[in-house]
């Protein structure tokens, strides 16, 4: 099965907004990256904020980063190999890579299931 | 007017949180709080996280974040936590052990995106929901008396459902605030179980503290509704500081008794609901136990307390405001920052220098961002200003809204509930203010091409770093998407041009307003700049009133100013009291030369 990993900058804030501006592509990512979970594709991001053990344990991703700096990311793999450096992929790419429609991408982001305090 | 707080009869909880803004005196009206009920018996532990350890003064020792015996007090234990350096352990902790194995540039992007308000608030609310949720502590003391409480922002993103499962599960999104959180998704029962133990009303009571003037009481009145609203029912009122008597032949004695007693009168009504007493305005410093057990007694004015005019007996020389007029206009500075926390006074500040900068025959133009300042007001003699001096305002309130709306109107109809519900409350992050304000005046500061511009507030050093890698990034890669303006992407190398540029901090003559512009001013320097001048506003010292209890203040600001002037700042300048009606042109001219 195909697997694909995209490992982002650090950011204190997936959704953008505690940034200079707001990025809509990773609200757009967001969504494709929760449709292809839900159709169960191995798909995972890893955010250098709080992951950092993945960039440097993924030899492909540690090369990147030396070679390039901080500037490189977001990087994204398909079958532990670097197929984009510095954007994030299209959904269009996303689709070719695992075969699908494109238009199956857009499905909205549901986050997880309320967790019981008591 | 209002009773006196007296912590015998008006304490009823185990535990107590004190809050309010910077400098209003929450750490002294605890310390005063856990002496009194101490001296009763009780066994009090005090939790402060003053980060100027004004507690080690009072105390004579050297506190840790571990309760220690205070040997000059029975029954009182006491613990510092300092929420900037629990923020820089952890930050240590996520960072540390890949500095080497990532390049240092990745490093430095990963510490940046730790090093944010919110980082700090939720280290702080970390390190004290041990003290709540453990049972053995309500065992072993009485009261536990917190000088702080945790905001609204982040018991809210506490309970949002989401937030644990979400953030620490999914990778899917994300909430910003709670990327601190990361590593600590073991503690959320002792989160749940602070978050519990604050809204019960029976164990906590919130202690609103405020200043007797009006951006403070608005302050105090913001903090009540929004914590009421996430259900900490039981508050109450202390207004600290109010002058109890005035001397009628003495000037300023008697504007500053006006000025608190006008202030009490236009409270919010909603504040006005809440059970309100009063501490007064003493003459001495509130830094021994001796003093603050008399401040709290039936009898606080009583003068046997130390009485520090008779000892120190130097005098303090230093410039005006027209010497930073002077220095600006020789050198061609082009753009000018005031900042300093709120209630310094750093809009009339920016007014003044604008005023003398134009009488000295420069093209002016004045941007404030101070919702209460109200420019039409300050320029109420607008007929005799100068045409070389134009004035217009950024409402705070109305930047966010406007940027929160375009948030929710470009990434937001993307989501589901939840996901709103998530950015909203990202929204309400103190980061996205600092954001919001910065594209507003980046707008302005393209004005200086052609005109002096002076603005009476400063982006923080974090926001310019964040945009500095923001603009890196986006230069790599020219992407058509979250683009930075280009106004925004011209102030910054400006900004750090100490001949286009110059910053002014301005600050109190008192320990905490002293210590959060000190910080301002490091954080800053993170981004490399260097504030030219500071400003000590509201100096009673400087008016020379022959109050007795005003006087017994003036001096102990002698202390405060010396720190300024002699360890802080490059050049400083001192700046009188004066009466909040004395606005207007020809006020502000006066102000330059008071």
């Amino acid at each position: 099965m195909k697997k694909v990993e995209i490992f982002d900058p650090a950011m204190c804030c997936s959704t953008g907004v505690c940034g200079p501006s707001v990025d809509p592509d990773l609200t757009r990512v967001a969504s494709a990256v929760y449709s292809l979970e839900q159709k169960n594709f191995d798909v995972t991001r890893y955010n250098l904020a709080n992951d950092p053990a993945a960039f440097t344990d993924n030899k492909e991703v540690n090369q990147v980063l030396h070679e390039k700096g901080a500037d490189a990311l977001p990087i994204t793999l398909l079958n532990n190999e670097v197929v984009k450096v510095g954007n994030y992929p299209t959904n269009d790419e996303l689709a070719k890579w695992l075969d699908v429609k494109a238009d199956e991408l857009q499905q909205k982001p549901r986050v997880a299931v309320p967790i019981d305090f008591n | 007017m209002y009773q006196s707080f007296n912590p015998k009869i008006n304490v009823e909880t185990p535990f107590l949180f004190f809050t309010g803004k910077g400098g209003v005196g929450k750490t002294s009206v605890a310390c005063a709080t856990a002496v009194s009920l101490a001296d009763q018996g009780k066994k009090v532990l005090l939790v402060s996280t003053d980060p100027a350890s004004n507690l080690q003064d009072v105390f004579e020792m050297e506190l840790t974040n571990d309760p220690v015996s205070v040997p000059s007090v029975d029954n009182l234990f006491a613990l510092n936590i300092d929420p900037e350096e629990s923020a820089r352990i952890y930050r240590e902790k996520t960072v540390g052990p890949y500095r080497g194995k990532l390049p240092d540039s990745v490093v430095a992007t990963m510490e940046e995106q730790l090093s944010g308000a919110c980082t700090v608030e939720i280290a702080a609310f970390d390190e004290f929901s041990h003290l709540l949720s453990d049972e053995s502590i309500l065992n072993t003391y009485d009261h536990v008396v917190f000088d702080t409480a945790p905001t609204g922002h982040t018991l809210r993103l506490l309970e949002l459902p989401t937030a644990w499962n979400g953030f620490l599960e999914e990778s899917t999104h994300g909430a910003s605030c709670l990327g601190p959180l990361s590593g600590l998704g073991d503690k959320k029962r002792a989160y749940a179980e602070a978050v519990q133990s604050l809204s019960d009303q029976e164990k906590t009571t919130l202690v609103l503290v405020s200043r007797p003037d009006q951006s403070s009481l608005i302050e105090a009145n913001r903090a009540s509704s929004e914590l009421r609203d996430i259900g900490i029912q039981n508050q109450m009122l202390i207004v600290n500081g109010l002058l109890q008597t005035y001397q009628p032949d003495d000037e300023v004695s008697t504007a500053f008794y006006m000025r608190q007693r006008n202030a009490l009168k236009v409270m919010p009504d909603e504040l006005k609901e809440v059970e309100t007493f009063m501490l007064p305005y003493v003459s001495y410093s509130l830094t021994g136990i001796g003093n603050l057990r008399q401040w709290v007694s039936d009898d606080p004015l009583l003068e046997s307390a130390l009485n520090e005019s008779s000892i120190d007996t130097e005098k303090i020389q230093l410039p005006k405001l027209n010497s930073i007029i002077d220095d600006f206009s020789s050198k061609g500075t082009r753009v000018i920052f005031t900042m300093g926390k709120g209630g310094v006074g750093k809009t009339s500040i920016a007014s003044s220098i604008a005023v003398g900068l134009s009488e000295k025959g420069h093209k002016v133009h004045l941007t404030t961002t101070d919702p209460a300042a109200n420019l039409a007001y300050m320029f109420h003699d607008e007929g005799t200003m100068k045409e070389n001096l134009s004035i217009s305002s950024i409402d705070p309130t109305e930047e966010v809204e406007k940027y929160k709306q375009e948030v929710l109107s470009t990434v937001g109809k993307e989501q589901d509930e939840e996901g709103l519900a998530y950015l909203k409350e990202d929204l309400e992050s103190p980061c996205t203010e600092e954001i919001a304000m910065f594209q507003a005046f980046a707008e302005v500061v393209e004005r200086s091409d052609d005109e002096i511009v002076v603005i009476d507030t400063a982006p923080t050093g974090h926001t310019l770093l964040l945009l500095d890698s923001t603009e890196a990034y986006h230069k790599e890669m020219s992407r058509s998407t979250g683009e930075v303006p280009t106004s925004v992407k011209k102030l910054l190398p400006r900004l750090r041009n100490p001949k286009e540029t110059g910053v002014v901090i301005v600050t109190l003559a008192e320990a905490t307003p002293v210590l959060e512009a000190s910080r301002l001013q490091e954080d800053l320097g993170r981004a490399q700049i260097v504030p030219t001048w500071w400003v000590i506003n509201q100096s009673l010292y400087a008016t020379g009133t022959t109050d007795p209890v005003l006087k017994g203040r003036a001096v102990s600001e002698k202390q405060w100013i010396r720190k300024v002037n002699e360890k802080l700042s490059h050049q400083c300048a001192l700046i009188p009291w004066m009466h909040e009606e004395k606005i207007g042109y020809n006020n502000l001219k006066e102000m330059i030369n008071a």
